[in-house]
């Protein structure tokens, strides 16, 4: 009897999870279909929910008639620079918040927060005219940079919070059997926040892949265009080619779907890190 | 394996003094244990030796070499924890290897991939091999080699985090508590194991403990500290006999000393109503006839009876406590009082330990006569013994080399 109940209870939550992932998964599901429709359909009623077999040469059409590769590949070294310089630079700050007392660390926590509430719209034009001196307009170096300087404050509070969990016991253990105190860092405190690495590698890697407002202003090069720039370039004052536009949405989703599958592992155990002693 | 000589050190944090001037010759091969209630700063001590915590003041010597400027690594002694502090991340085998491979580290071992092959190649050199091969086999940690230590048990890592210590083959060996974490019956297994390792090994020891059948048991000599300050240095059995205040009288034993307000009337000792004549051999020094006096017998050392016409302490049965061997009888005395309420302790009562199973029960009428032999004096007011020591047989200086361990 009670087994029954049981069950019923798993199938209703099954169904509970089963709908969120289908609201969570139908754009990128849309995208798709909206990409593989004739335009004679794309307002039909009701309207087609299938993808339309016919028309895979969407796809190949774009990438024909549009510079979509050089974009995704684009998006990526930024992405992919963003992350790694990100997680370099947060580190060590992360490990200092954490351990060390000084005057004005409570100084330094909170500029951290604060450069977070400024938009980003407001730094553009400032940031343009320093870029130009810098000779960084037109490059990539120039995004991964700024896209960095957005995300190592956060990747920094998260990494601290990371830190804050490993007893410091074992740092104490690791300095007695002869650890530098960087050592100690990178022997003992880096393998032992993998997970959150990881989740913060996440966060950069998206900031980085859907930037938009500096990746627009800061390079007007259409080969340095990111996919995020491209992609709005389809946008036009009469019309918009829906299809293409959706093809491309999705090629450029995917990567970063792919990229979150592969290190979502670690997220969901770095998000439960902090509950969870030991 | 090295002397340790502690040297007027202190430890304040801001205005606050949490150790002062603690003075410690320890000989190399001692088994010193640093014993006391928790919060009287013998972690903080200890710490301070492994270069866990700056000295503020004074100098500690590790043979001719002077240590507490050097950092932890360049000190040569091995720490044990509390909490194991085993590295989650690796292996049983790393674990114990760690220590070795560190002492041949270079700056590039960081540089990924060449680092992890030097790394492996120290790990995999016959001396490293043999060495940590026998390290675990003394301590039996052979068949969980490729284990991590989130998979052991308490007692398995505590071995492994020994291990970690062992390898090193140390001048000084420092142990935190090492033992409390572990469940009773453990824990006399691994007391019984670590006095072995201390003769095996041959190191200097030193152990912090609030626990006192640890101490006695283990020490070759005791540290006594309360409140940032060594009470008595000495061994176990000094410690036992002769207590150099009433807070050392209070901390050692099960049950305590009992500690009985008295006072000093020329050859007598008044206790209440009760005159009691005093042993040449106590020997009271700097106290007058007058003086008020606190009495220290040890619970066995006391007789208790139910007839109420014999001259002794009067007093009710509180509690009879029934431990197997013997009878812990519990007496509310009617008039002279103890010193036990200083501490929040039992006041005006007297513990009573009866060979056997005792025939008395909670109510009944008693006399409790003392033999003041044994007996110890404390001035009442300062808390210092003012009795003479009493003599103690030869050949009980190593009591750890002796004794077996209880369990």
């Amino acid at each position: 009897m009670k087994k029954t109940t049981l069950d019923w209870r798993q199938a209703l939550l099954m169904i509970v999870i089963l709908g969120m992932l289908g609201i969570t998964a139908f754009p990128i599901y849309w995208m798709l279909v909206t990409s593989t429709t004739s335009s004679a359909d794309l307002f039909a009623t009701p309207p087609h929910l299938l993808p339309g077999l016919a028309q895979w040469h969407v796809f190949r059409d774009v990438f024909g008639s549009t510079d979509v590769g050089t974009w995704l590949v684009n998006s990526a070294i930024v992405a992919v620079g963003t992350t790694v310089l990100s997680l370099a630079l947060a580190v060590l700050p992360a490990y200092a918040l954490s351990r060390f007392r000084f005057a004005g660390i409570a100084i330094v926590g909170l500029a951290l927060f604060v450069t977070q509430m400024l938009p980003e719209a407001m730094l553009v034009v400032p940031l343009y005219a320093i870029f130009g001196q810098l000779s960084l307009l037109n490059t990539l170096t120039g995004l991964i940079l700024v896209n960095t300087a957005f995300t190592v404050p956060v990747i920094t509070w998260i990494l601290k919070g990371a830190i804050d969990g490993v007893p410091m016991d074992i740092e104490e253990a690791a300095s007695i059997d002869g650890c530098s105190r960087l050592g100690t860092v990178f022997i003992v405190v880096i393998p032992l926040i993998a997970p959150t690495l990881a989740a913060t590698a996440v966060i950069a890697f998206f900031h980085g892949w859907n930037e938009y407002v500096f990746a627009q202003t800061l390079v007007s090069a259409p080969e340095l265009h990111t996919a995020s720039v491209g992609l709005a370039g389809f946008v036009g004052e009469l019309s918009t080619p829906l299809h293409s536009v959706m093809a491309i949405g999705l090629m450029y989703t995917l990567p970063a779907v792919f990229f979150y599958l592969l290190v979502q592992r670690y997220v969901v155990a770095g998000m439960t890190a902090g509950s969870v002693k030991g | 394996m090295s002397s340790i000589s502690l040297k007027n050190v202190t430890k304040t944090f801001g205005a606050k003094t949490v150790l002062g001037n603690i003075n410690v010759e320890v000989p190399a091969g001692e088994f010193l244990v640093l014993l006391g209630p928790s919060g009287c700063g013998k972690s903080t001590l200890l710490r301070m030796l492994a270069g866990l915590e700056t000295v503020s003041d004074g100098e500690i010597h590790l043979g001719s070499r002077r240590v507490d400027t050097l950092p932890p690594s360049a000190r040569d002694m091995a720490f044990v924890f509390q909490s194991y502090a085993l590295y989650p991340h690796m292996t049983v085998r790393r674990n114990i290897t760690f220590p070795l491979i560190m002492r041949k580290f270079r700056w590039w071992f960081h540089i990924p991939l060449l680092g992890h092959f030097a790394k492996r190649r120290i790990e995999s050199s016959p001396e490293v091999r043999e060495l940590v091969d026998r390290t675990a086999k003394i301590l039996s940690l052979t068949e969980m080699m490729d284990r991590h230590p989130r998979t052991l048990s308490g007692g398995q890592r505590q071995r492994v985090a020994l291990g970690r210590a062992m390898v090193r083959q140390p001048e000084v060996f420092l142990m935190d508590e090492p033992l409390s974490n572990l469940d009773a019956k453990l824990r006399s297994s691994m007391r019984a194991e670590i006095i072995k390792l201390h003769r095996d090994l041959g190191g200097t020891f030193v152990y912090v403990t609030h626990d006192q059948i640890e101490a006695m048991t283990m020490g070759t000599r005791i540290v006594l500290m309360h409140a940032g300050e060594a009470q008595q240095i000495g061994t176990p059995r000094e410690i036992y006999t002769n207590p150099a205040n009433t807070f050392v009288a209070r901390f050692i034993g099960t049950p305590a000393m009992n500690l009985v307000h008295a006072r000093l009337e020329g050859s007598q000792l008044g206790i209440g109503e009760l005159k009691v004549p005093l042993p040449a051999h106590l020997g009271v020094r700097g106290a007058d006839s007058g003086a008020n006096v606190l009495v220290g017998v040890r619970p066995n050392a006391l007789a208790i009876g139910a007839d109420t016409t014999q001259p002794g302490i009067a007093g009710t049965v509180g509690l009879v406590e029934h431990v197997g061997a013997e009878s812990i009888v519990t007496v509310r005395l009617d008039t002279a009082r103890t010193a036990h309420d200083r501490d929040g302790g039992t006041a005006d009562e007297i513990m009573v330990t009866e060979a056997g199973y005792s025939t008395l029960s909670a109510g009944s009428k008693v006399r409790i006569s003392l033999d003041l032999d044994q007996a110890v004096l404390f001035a009442a007011d300062s808390g210092k013994r003012i009795s003479n020591d009493i003599p103690l047989p030869a050949g009980t200086a190593h009591p750890a080399l002796q004794l077996q361990p209880q369990h």
